[in-house]
């Protein structure tokens, strides 16, 4: 951008340097005189009641210095968002195979895990329910909390679009698909697991280290069950080695299962999880069972979507109340339609829970969508990416759900950027005369809108503070995380746009609920937007006082003053330095210190109806991939990815490309290997020998091209880009399958066998990998 | 058991158990915690380190088979002056780093391949990166960096 | 290690084996090669001699773990591990490797084939040490390949693989064949069956064909049908004729970076 000194050009991420150097301490580095270890007991059953919990006899195993359970907390630990059905320990019955029972601290890992040993905990099994589609059956066994609308508690939410109507009108359509299609789990794989550290106050509170996403979140939630004033709760932010919104809950809950142990023995208390423990007791990507239907004119104008869903957040609500909102609103895609009704329901059922992943429901209903969409083009005889530009959402078009979109809408030149940069014409049309052979080319586009930050599903808003400190840096605050996103390298540029100062100079200070203020979670793609205006409004705040001190220091009207570098200069063209300025900044009394707060537009949607206003801006985006099928095995190889996405305004290209390319890979795992099975309620990966991610060999390079469409309310413009440069990759790869094979993959993911011969092979270990990844000894 | 070793250029000796991993001998006796623990089976490569010049992982090799060896761990990997090394930079150039807890590995990993040869082809650089997972960055941008830190050392040599 | 992270050391002494020098050679005489069992994957596949001669151990070799694993993992490790799904075990079998096993009686000498009893069993003994392997190199002018099929492109466990070997006399007819599958059969072993329909014909698509389907054929009379057979007979019946075609027929040799 012309005129701008920081924003939009390469920059040095601020926490680059200590992270090459391997001096960032993550929570498991963290090391503290008299510090306790801590573990917790899990369930090995799915389902079971908890006839006998005795944990005394762990207090006679040497080393062991305390134990908790339910009883420890307030109100048995009760927790949970919109939905209270959590608990920090299970209290009285658990729902999943990996639920924490109780928790030890002993002084080392060792005695923690004998004390565990020592533990009598008899568990009743229970009938349990694993299939979303029997979850709701009369005879199936309870396992949501009681509902008083007398509907089966297994039910947790529904959500729903409505726009005309589809059944009257689909069987009017000349040309209609009717096809299911489904994901599966998957597990975040974060390389650092999860993890907390509590500090016993001599006040009586505690301070948190926590590798958690949202730290005023779990300042709540740790106040509320330790029944603290806010006040003696600190929660410091530590280092997060990845998250993709995978650090929430279950890291709450190690909070504060750290902190009753610390408070109970007065001593620290560090809780990390081995690799096993990760992947049995963390949330995963729900699975979702998906069917569309969507009907055409044969000129290929499409007229009607049909989109059901039945989402299994397993034991427990945690986010899939919002999942399924955003799932809904996402569901038909970024295309134009007469009719559209979307039914999103989400069930319990005893598999491990389904929390918060990037993407957040639309990952799930994109694969199904733009699947759909590819084989409508089929049907009609179209090309796929001709026909997602003559349906595609523009400037002006009014959504599903009657959202008239306004500004910042960049769908089709993000097509057109992929069509031409994959040489889309000619591959397709080389490939569709490949000869028959083993190996087959594809290649597949899919497209992505994607809703920035909350909307509609809470007040939203973010804070920042910044203030002059004596040796002239400039600390800044903000309340949302940088788990590696890149977030704090955004504000840091954009505080030192507004200020005219060097970014070096700016010290982003770790979130910490005593010093940083509340600005809900770090979520939903919402930093760049939410945390980057409060931080820009908080450094034009200071300035206005730097100006006023200029302006006196220099004598004359603050429209005289100009800026070379960090100095000022008036008139007298004697350039006046930084210090200088804010040397008689505080001669003049000022106290150099602001604050920012930014709320978002209020937008309004009506659940009732299925209609509003869903989210205050859409981030757009397109994909293709280009891919080789061994039609001998069945393996997929991605060989090439074209990925453009309208992200309003690029703040820190290094990192906004960093989340194009890394969401690409999530995607590529997501749709060739991924996949959190559970087999009656047991995780069958869980460790990176079972559960596969993308090598640097399975990934291709990847070609991303950002497109900038301006949102007038963003921090120079700037969108969201995080999740929704992950949302279109699995389906393009599964199209490009397509292409390659003439044979469509509809189930997640589209491993060997489902390539080779159409469907998965299932295989069940019987529970093993779970039992010992739980029963190990360190 | 006692064991000898050359740990990032100086000679060191440390009494341990034999049973022990160079990870947790690493990390809970000598205090570098640049190696981190991932999986502990080998898969993830975050606990990786230089052993003669070798990329290991840590968590897979027993403590006691490093004596009379050289170690190079991240934290031996910058100059002596507080500085970054040439890769190191190259990492932050080209954005190779977000959550960070898979780069001491990635770094050391780029060290081993650039010892090799200074022009690696990027499958070359894909190939040498295979044993060290990365969830955050798409691994693009660390053979961006590996490849561009291989060209500077060709030009300067 | 893997295990003793997960049961601690269910034992008092561990001896270390990887310095012995002996253990640590790989020699070369002739065509007779002679490689110590504490030969780690990436010195095997680095050996210039052992890559010309038989290219396929290269390859196994290298399709095993990543780096890491190839700098630590042994040839010896992974035979002795002695999991259906180890990459050198096709590789040695179709070589038709002797195991050099050392005890307080002296060396016997013991197929790798009969040296794998099931999945995680040999016929080591109490006292025993699995010193080296030794093979004649395939017959000069001989083709060879070693095929893998994981679920990624690294650190990938076989879902199947096939090794082959090939000649062809000047007549036009195949005068040398081995082939040998990892990950679908309890105990490596060549397929002397497949090798025998083989053996004296002329190379063509349809014998290729004919041996696929006599390779699952002995897959599933050895194992039965297992949960993933369905797609191993499928996969292997494809794989088979390939590996076959490659090392019979004038195709440029295979390399690791080669889409199988």
């Amino acid at each position: 951008m012309a005129g701008r000194q920081f924003i939009g050009k390469p920059a040095r991420r601020v926490d680059a340097a200590d992270k090459v150097t391997g001096r960032t301490r993550y929570v498991a580095d963290y090391q503290l005189p008299g510090m306790l270890y801590a573990r917790c007991l899990r369930s090995e059953w799915p389902h079971a009641v908890m006839t006998h919990l005795d944990v005394s006899p762990a207090l006679n195993v040497p080393g062991v210095a305390a134990v908790i359970t339910s009883a420890d907390f307030v109100d048995d630990g009760r927790f949970g968002f919109p939905v209270r059905d959590q608990y920090i320990l299970a209290h009285e019955r658990v729902r999943h195979v990996g639920e924490a029972i109780a928790a030890v601290a002993a002084e080392t890992p060792e005695a923690a895990a004998a004390g565990l040993h020592a533990i009598r905990c008899e568990l009743e099994p229970l009938p349990a329910v694993f299939e979303s589609a029997q979850a709701l059956a009369p005879d199936a066994p309870q396992i949501g909390p009681d509902r008083s609308d007398g509907r089966h508690p297994n039910f947790l939410h529904s959500e729903i679009v409505r726009l005309g109507d589809p059944d009257r009108a689909l069987p009017q359509c000349p040309v209609v698909l009717d096809a299911a299609y489904s994901v599966a789990q998957q597990e975040h794989a974060y390389l650092e697991t999860e993890g907390a550290l509590a500090i016993p106050t001599p006040e009586g509170g505690v301070v948190v280290y926590a590798s958690n996403q949202s730290p005023f979140i779990n300042r709540e939630i740790l106040a509320s069950v330790l029944g603290l004033p806010a006040d003696r709760v600190r929660v410091i932010q530590a280092p997060v080695g990845g998250s993709f919104g995978g650090k929430d809950d279950l890291n709450y809950q190690a909070s504060a299962q750290c902190a009753a142990l610390a408070l109970k023995s007065g001593r620290p208390v560090r809780m990390t999880f081995p690799r096993e423990e990760s992947m049995i007791a963390s949330y995963k990507r729900d699975a979702m069972h998906m069917r569309v239907r969507l009907g055409a004119l044969p000129n290929g104008d499409l007229q009607v979507c049909k989109f059901t869903g039945r989402l299994d957040s397993g034991a427990y609500a945690s986010q899939s109340v919002f999942t399924s909102w955003r799932a809904a609103v996402h569901a038909m895609g970024a295309y134009r339609y007469e009719h559209c009704h979307v039914d999103i329901d989400c069930v319990y059922t005893n598999n491990g829970y389904a929390g918060a992943f990037r993407g957040f429901g639309n990952t799930e209903v994109c694969f199904a969508i733009e699947q759909a969409i590819d084989e409508m083009a089929d049907a009609l005889g179209q090309d796929p990416l001709a026909f997602r530009l003559r349906n595609c959402l523009r400037l002006g078009d009014e959504t599903a759900f009657g959202q008239r979109l306004e500004e910042s809408v960049g769908l089709a030149e993000c097509l057109e950027a992929v069509r031409k940069a994959s040489g889309w014409d000619e591959k397709r049309a080389a490939y569709a005369r490949q000869p028959a052979g083993p190996i087959r080319r594809g290649l597949g586009v899919a497209a992505v809108f994607h809703g920035t930050s909350l909307g509609a599903e809470g007040a939203d808003y973010a804070a920042s503070t910044i203030s002059v400190a004596e040796d002239y840096s400039i600390a800044l605050t903000s309340g949302l995380t940088d788990y590696g996103t890149g977030a704090a390298t955004v504000f840091t540029l954009i505080a030192a746009e507004e200020l005219g100062t060097r970014p070096e100079r700016i010290r982003l200070l770790r979130p910490d609920t005593n010093t940083s203020l509340e600005s809900g979670p770090t979520v939903a793609s919402r930093s760049t937007m939410l945390g980057g205006n409060a931080a820009r409004l908080a450094a034009q705040n200071l300035r206005q006082m730097l100006d006023f001190a200029a302006a006196s220091l220099l004598n004359c009207p603050q429209n005289r003053l100009l800026r070379v570098g960090e100095a000022y200069i008036g008139p007298s063209e004697e350039p006046a330095t930084w210090e200088r300025i804010v040397d008689h900044a505080r001669s003049l009394g000022l106290i150099l210190s602001a604050h920012g707060r930014w709320s978002a537009p209020h937008i309004h949607w009506d659940s009732q109806a299925g209609r509003g206003s869903a989210y205050i801006a859409y981030h757009f985006g397109a994909h293709v991939a280009e891919v080789t099928v061994d039609m001998r095995t069945g393996k997929t190889d991605v060989t090439g990815f074209w990925a453009a996405h309208d992200v309003g305004a690029t703040i820190f290209p290094q990192g906004a490309m960093g989340q194009v390319y890394g969401g690409v890979a999530q995607g590529l795992g997501y749709a060739l290997m991924e996949e959190a099975r559970y087999e009656a309620g047991y995780l069958q990966a869980t460790n990176f020998d079972t559960y596969l991610i993308p090598t640097a060999k399975d990934v291709p390079d990847i070609t991303c091209i950002l497109l900038e469409k301006p949102y007038s309310q963003g921090p120079f413009g700037a969108k969201n880009v995080a999740e929704p440069a992950m949302v279109p990759a699995a389906p393009a790869i599964c199209n490009a399958i397509a292409h390659a094979t003439g044979r469509r993959v509809r189930d997640l993911p589209a491993n060997l066998e489902r390539v080779l011969l159409g469907h998965a092979l299932s295989h069940s270990d019987g529970g093993l990998a779970c039992k010992i990844g739980l029963a190990r000894p360190r | 058991m006692l064991i000898q070793f050359t740990l990032n250029g100086r000679p060191v000796s440390v009494e341990a158990p034999a049973h022990l991993t160079l990870l947790t001998v690493l990390r809970d006796y000598f205090h570098l915690t640049g190696a981190k623990e991932g999986c502990s089976i080998g898969e993830c490569g975050t606990c990786a380190v230089l052993v003669d010049g070798e990329l290991v992982n840590s968590c897979l090799m027993l403590a006691p088979k490093v004596a009379a060896r050289t170690v190079l761990t991240i934290e031996g990997v910058s100059p002596a002056d507080g500085s970054l090394s040439d890769l190191q930079e190259a990492f932050i150039a080209y954005g190779a780093v977000q959550c960070g807890f898979c780069t001491p590995g990635m770094v050391l990993a780029g060290e081993a391949l650039l010892a090799q040869t200074l022009t690696p082809t990027r499958e070359q650089i894909r190939t040498a990166l295979a044993g060290n997972l990365c969830r955050c960055t798409g691994y693009q941008q660390i053979v961006d960096a590996i490849a561009a830190a291989g060209a500077q050392r060709k030009e300067v040599n | 290690m893997v295990a003793m992270r997960q049961r601690g050391p269910w034992f008092d002494r561990l001896v270390d084996i990887s310095a012995i020098p002996e253990l640590r050679e790989i020699v070369v005489r002739g065509d007779q090669i002679r490689l110590g069992a504490c030969v780690t994957f990436a010195r095997a596949a680095a050996h210039p001699q052992l890559r010309a001669l038989t290219p396929m151990l290269a390859e196994a070799c290298l399709s095993i773990g990543g780096p890491q694993i190839q700098n630590v993992g042994t040839v010896g490790g992974n035979v002795a591990n002695a999991a259906a799904c180890a990459d050198t075990l096709p590789v040695l079998v179709a070589l038709d490797a002797q195991a050099h096993i050392a005890g307080a009686a002296g060396e016997r000498v013991l197929p790798v084939s009969e040296l794998i009893i099931a999945p995680h069993h040999t016929a080591l003994q109490q006292g025993e040490l699995l010193t080296a392997f030794s093979f004649a190199a395939p017959p000069a002018g001989a083709r060879s390949i070693f095929i893998k099929v994981g679920r990624r492109n690294a650190q990938a466990i076989s879902r199947l693989s096939v090794a082959a070997i090939g000649h062809v006399d000047a007549a036009g007819l195949v005068d040398h064949v081995r082939l040998a599958v990892g990950a679908a059969l309890p105990r490596p072993q060549r397929l002397t069956a497949v090798e025998a329909l083989v053996h004296g014909q002329r190379p063509a698509p349809g014998l290729y064909a004919l041996a696929g389907a006599q390779a699952v054929a002995v897959m599933l009379d050895i194992t039965g049908r297992r949960w993933s057979t369905e797609y191993k007979e499928v996969a292997l019946s494809q794989l088979a004729p390939y590996a076959l075609a490659r090392v019979l027929e004038d195709a440029p040799l295979p390399t690791r970076f080669d889409t199988p």
